[in-house]
């Protein structure tokens, strides 16, 4: 098994931002916690589903999921269940990792007040198997908390795909921490086939946010379209974290060191962007995703290697990376690496299409996506 | 109770026939299903032909116990066919392996044809008893078949044959579980 | 809307089944394992419900519209 292109990180450099990022001066304990933002505020399931909506609040784990859409199907249903996703299973990204050890009461803050809407009583939280930082962090956020409701830890796997949703829930139930097939949205049968709540570290504290500041707080940033702001993390040996406002220029966001280098946005799944045209655009998930190239978890890496090599050996990793089990992702993923390395278009191209869907998970799919994406920036330039 | 040596040759007749249908079945299990699709006979009919000696082998061993309660030539009764041992008077040990037999083959046919209900986890589970039930009808032949126990050569033969196949389809289906999926054609 | 056909890929050991029972809907990639194409029509649902009970690892599944 290869080792990641970058490794993970649970120190990187944390700047301090405009919202969720606020503070960083007072230390990540409950009482600076308390003293900046105020209690907690309740709030009724309607008001929290309005504001999302309104808000348009969307996941932030990579997929951008409208958040409203999931707590909308789970208020209706009984018995839910809370997952807060603090894997982080792709090595690059950072953000997570930032808020659970800078910020760790917004983001149990966005639980509690959801679970207290919902009347939840069971809350999972998932922490990242090679970052001891964080669970230690998030233990000791725990700790100061008062006890409302059942919480319960669990420690992923070292592995790419430990994060993904179904595999977080086979963790929590106690088998091995590998995705499977979903017949059903875990938001309509999960955990224990209850209504589940899963959602990504950085989108439980956005709802803290929200909840903590207001509708108004919350949309004084961004745009009328995407308000609020979002996480990024600047891969390098020690990666920059910071908190950006939806609608801000790319230009203003990305290092000098960056410029006239084609950069890859979206972490290991994601996409090649030449510098003219990411210079060119804004920090906004809709207009990334119809260029075709998705923000996904706000990951960006610029590599000293070219694209073409770089992608060769991140690709090997990803081979690696699968749980083993779907047959296209275990035969078809090293197949892919061995034609991107050697060059093989026809071959490539093949074979991306070949993984496509064809999995319990989006490893491969992402996988393709990443060899696609390479192809166009050949094209482009 | 029905005297006279019909029903006890039904018996015994159904007996060998069943000991060799359930071979066969066993061996087409062993084969059917491992390894992927590729030359040769389809898997599906081979997985149907396994299914269909199964129900038809199921039959037969109606017959054959049907056979065994109503005669009057032993004294069998018929909830012996279902419970081992408990207060049976002829030859207990070799007819209580058949009631066993019997038993794992009913567990093994009911939850196949729940299969899907089941799941495939716990499905396995149970079918792998089939082993089980199969040995033990052999050994319930060994035992309690007056063919073999009258040392008649051809009966020996049946026996041994069954062994020997069983065993050679288990050979088989190892040696191919060596092989790595994906390098195989 | 029609039925779809739906594999469980942890469970798919490429016995090839499905492919034998329904080759108009079911191909094999290189491996072994199942290409989907395309939607269940009313005459190919006999052979796809056969196909999702024969697979030996119960690795098939038929998603029926459900009724509006």
């Amino acid at each position: 098994m290869s080792a990641p292109p970058v490794a993970a990180s649970d120190a990187p450099r944390v700047l301090e931002g405009p919202a969720l990022l606020a503070g960083l001066g007072g230390g990540p304990g409950l009482a600076a916690h308390r003293r900046q933002h105020g209690e907690l505020p309740g709030v009724g399931t309607d008001d929290l589903l309005a504001a999302l909506g309104r808000l348009r609040v969307r996941g932030r784990g990579g997929a951008a999921f409208p958040f409203e859409t999931k707590l909308r199907t789970v208020a209706g249903r009984r018995r839910p269940v809370l997952v807060v996703n603090l894997s982080e299973g792709e090595p690059a990204s950072a953000k997570d990792c930032a808020l659970a050890t800078a910020r760790p009461h917004l983001v149990l803050d966005g639980v509690d007040a959801t679970a207290a809407a919902l009347g939840a009583r069971e809350v999972h939280v998932v922490l990242p198997g090679e970052r001891p930082r964080v669970t230690s962090a998030v233990r000791a956020a725990l700790a100061e908390r008062p006890v409302r409701r059942r919480t319960v830890v669990h420690t992923a796997d070292s592995r790419f795909v430990a994060g993904q949703a179904r595999a977080a829930l086979e963790l929590i139930a106690g088998r091995p921490n590998l995705p499977v097939t979903s017949w059903t949205p875990e938001a309509v049968s999960g955990h224990r086939g209850r209504p589940t709540l899963l959602s990504n570290a950085e989108t439980w504290a956005q709802v803290g946010l929200l909840v903590l500041r207001g509708e108004r707080g919350y949309a004084a940033l961004g745009t009328a379209d995407e308000p609020g702001t979002t996480l990024v993390t600047l891969s390098a040996a020690t990666p920059t974290v910071l908190e950006v406002p939806f609608g801000t220029p790319w230009r203003d966001v990305l290092p000098t060191s960056w410029a006239g280098r084609p950069v890859l946005v979206g972490g290991f799944h994601g996409s090649w962007v030449s510098w003219e045209e990411l210079a060119a655009g804004t920090v906004s998930v809709d207009a990334m995703r119809a260029a075709g190239t998705p923000l996904g978890a706000g990951v960006l890496i610029c590599p000293e290697e070219p694209p073409a090599a770089y992608t060769a050996r991140l690709v090997g990793y990803l081979a690696g990376q699968s749980a083993g089990r779907c047959g296209p992702c275990r035969h078809g993923l090293p197949a892919l690496a061995a034609a991107v390395g050697t060059g093989d278009q026809e071959r490539t191209t093949e074979l991306a299409r070949l993984v496509t869907g064809r999995g319990a998970c989006a490893h491969p799919d992402g996988t393709a996506r990443l060899v696609r994406s390479l192809a166009r920036l050949r094209v482009a330039s | 109770m029905i005297d006279g040596p019909l029903l006890w040759y039904l018996n015994r007749g159904t007996g060998f026939v069943i000991l060799g249908l359930f071979t066969a079945t066993t061996v087409l299990g062993i084969l059917a299903t491992g390894g992927r699709a590729g030359r040769g006979v389809p898997r599906f009919v081979t997985q149907s032909l396994h299914r269909n000696l199964a129900l038809v082998s199921v039959s037969l061993l109606a017959a054959h116990v049907g056979t065994a309660v109503a005669d009057g030539y032993v004294d069998i009764r018929w909830w012996q066919a279902l419970v081992p041992y408990v207060g049976s008077t002829y030859l207990p040990l070799w007819l209580g392996l058949g009631t066993l037999a019997l038993d794992l083959v009913l567990v093994v046919v009911l939850t196949s044809l729940v299969r899907a209900r089941l799941g495939y986890r716990s499905w396995r589970a149970v079918h792998l008893l089939a082993y089980a039930g199969w040995a033990a009808a052999m050994a319930h032949t060994l035992g309690i078949g007056t063919d073999v126990r009258a040392r008649t050569g051809w009966a020996d033969l049946v026996v041994a044959g069954c062994a020997a196949v069983v065993a050679g389809a288990a050979v088989l289906r190892v040696a191919r579980l060596a092989v790595p999926a994906g390098s195989r054609a | 809307m029609t039925a779809r056909l739906r594999v469980d890929w942890p469970a798919c050991r490429a016995r090839g089944l499905c492919h034998e029972l329904l080759p108009e809907l079911v191909d094999l990639d290189e491996w072994g394992y199942p290409i989907v194409g395309g939607e269940v029509t009313p005459d190919l649902l006999a052979d796809a419900r056969a196909a999702v009970r024969m697979c030996p690892r119960l690795a098939l599944r038929l998603e029926e519209p459900r009724p509006l």
